[in-house]
């Protein structure tokens, strides 16, 4: 059976995607297409990490 | 995905009461943080008041930070960057969302959303719909004027958000919209009670249609008024549809903070990781912690970032519940969800005077349609009440026994004597959204 991350794994991984995708925000300023969608990823991102917030 | 799972958020619907204030703690003293750095409106109000975002230790102490009312927003609006003035804490660029309050009140007041702000109020809906039992195989039917008030807005992108197949039924009149459910057998939708109320009866008057067996709606999700946690207003449309129905709480400004659970418990929850509400005394503005004792709320909304909305004066009359739900969210209970509002409570005769009460003894009485009206007056320089009722379609009720048991049971309610008119049916008016029921015409604008 696989093992069930726990909250800090998932949390550890969310910072990697935000990661990428802020890179890539960044980089495509000159290309509307990913520049948006980037965007909305970036605000999904942000989401997740309201989601699984913990106190401290 | 496991659809048996009973929350949204496993991680933050049951997170420990002591770890769950800690985080609304830290929540509150970043969007305070935010906004007086970002918004001309806000550090001058906390500037006048003394208050440094850092100061805030305790839960208590954020008292120290000033309320915000509606009446405040207006006047800073109109002006650049237009339209949202001195309370916008983001470039405009990346306002990606307008809408506005109705104004019933006053003028309206506008309110910005980026696409992230867009993303956590479907997140705040979303948490409802599925607490409300709401999963991927619904077909859910929006019968909502799509427009520039908030209302079934984010209703709508939650649906979407947890896979429900999500019809708009706006431009449609209130028929096709019934038939329109029945050809797609939509399995749950969003509306005020009086349009609930409304739609059954069209559906049985002018398309010989019963909700409860010819369609297919088994949940139903109210917002926009308080019918929905009024006993025989909730009885009357679960019975009408055969299906259940949730109350849920939001606002404009606000977001969507209180959803009833699937176990209806009989009050509703605060979504409190993302808000922060308090209770104070109506009065004096002393804080109410202690349980059963009715108070005006006072909401944060901690993760709002364009147009933060900050120890908002909700002018909602609330009561906290003593009680945990057996659902298992360590969220507060409202008991009875939003009981009244601060301006709409009035005093009568002396007596405090709550119009859902009235609510809930005319819609108890199935000889009576739903539609009531109440106004209250001066006649020389006493208190009057009249109740206008309606006779329900085809009710072979005599309106005299009616009246009389009326009279009783209002008084037994509310402690007070009315006029009672009891009108035949069709002849009060219908409201397509929102219903103005109760009317006091001692202030002025009523009238």
């Amino acid at each position: 059976m696989t093992r069930q991350p726990t909250q800090a794994e998932i949390a550890a991984q969310v910072d990697q995607l935000q990661r990428i995708a802020q890179e890539l925000y960044d980089q495509s300023e000159d290309f509307p297409a990913l520049n948006r969608n980037l965007k909305r990823i970036l605000a999904s991102i942000h989401m997740l990490r309201i989601n699984l917030e913990e106190a401290d | 995905m496991n659809k048996t799972i009973p929350y949204w958020n496993p991680h933050l619907e049951t997170l420990p009461r002591e770890r769950l204030e800690r985080l609304q703690l830290r929540k509150f003293r970043n969007i305070v943080r935010w906004a007086y750095e970002r918004s001309r409106f806000h550090r001058a109000l906390y500037e006048k008041a003394g208050v440094e975002p850092d100061e805030i230790k305790t839960l208590e102490q954020l008292r120290l930070v000033p309320k915000v009312e509606k009446s405040m927003l207006r006047p800073i609006q109109n002006k650049d960057p237009f339209p949202y003035g001195d309370a916008l804490c983001v470039p405009l660029d990346e306002v990606t969302e307008f809408h506005q309050t109705s104004g019933t009140t006053g003028q309206p007041v506008y309110q910005p959303d980026t696409w992230q702000d867009w993303e956590w109020f479907s997140e705040c809906w979303a948490t409802l719909l599925w607490a409300q039992g709401y999963r991927p195989h619904d077909r859910v039917f929006l019968p909502f004027g799509y427009n520039v008030f908030v209302a079934f807005w984010t209703g709508h992108y939650a649906s979407e958000k947890i896979g429900c197949e999500t019809v708009p039924g706006g431009v449609l009149d209130t028929q096709a919209r019934i038939l329109k459910m029945q050809e797609l057998r939509a399995t749950a939708m969003m509306a005020t009670p009086t349009y609930v109320l409304g739609m059954a009866d069209v559906a049985q008057r002018k398309l010989g249609i019963d909700p409860a067996k010819d369609l297919f709606v088994r949940r139903i999700t109210c917002a926009g008024e308080p019918g929905a946690l009024i006993p025989s207003t909730k009885e009357r449309m679960e019975r009408l549809w055969g299906a259940k129905v949730f109350d849920h709480a939001g606002a404009t400004e606000i977001g969507a903070w209180g959803f009833e659970c699937e176990i209806q418990p009989g009050g509703m929850h605060v979504n409190e990781a993302m808000f922060l509400a308090e209770v104070e005394d109506p009065d004096t503005g002393e804080p109410i912690t202690e349980p059963n004792k009715p108070g005006k709320m006072v909401i944060t909304a901690l993760d709002r970032l364009a147009q933060p909305c900050i120890r908002f004066d909700s002018k909602d009359i609330v009561e906290i519940s003593p009680d945990r739900c057996p659902c298992g969210r360590t969220y507060t209970i409202f008991n009875g969800g939003v009981i009244g509002r601060a301006d709409d409570i009035t005093k009568v005769k002396g007596v405090l005077l709550a119009p859902s009460a009235i609510e809930d003894v005319v819609r108890g009485f199935p000889g009576l349609s739903h539609e009531y009206e109440v106004v209250v007056e001066k006649r020389g320089d006493v208190d009057h009440i009249t109740l206008k009722a309606e006779l329900a379609e085809g009710s072979g009720q005599d309106a005299s026994s009616i009246t009389e048991k009326l009279k009783t049971e209002l008084r037994f309610k509310t402690n007070l004597g009315y006029e009672i008119q009891i009108h035949p049916y069709g002849s009060l008016p219908r409201y397509e959204v929102k219903a103005k029921r109760f009317k006091d015409l001692r202030k002025r604008g009523d009238a």
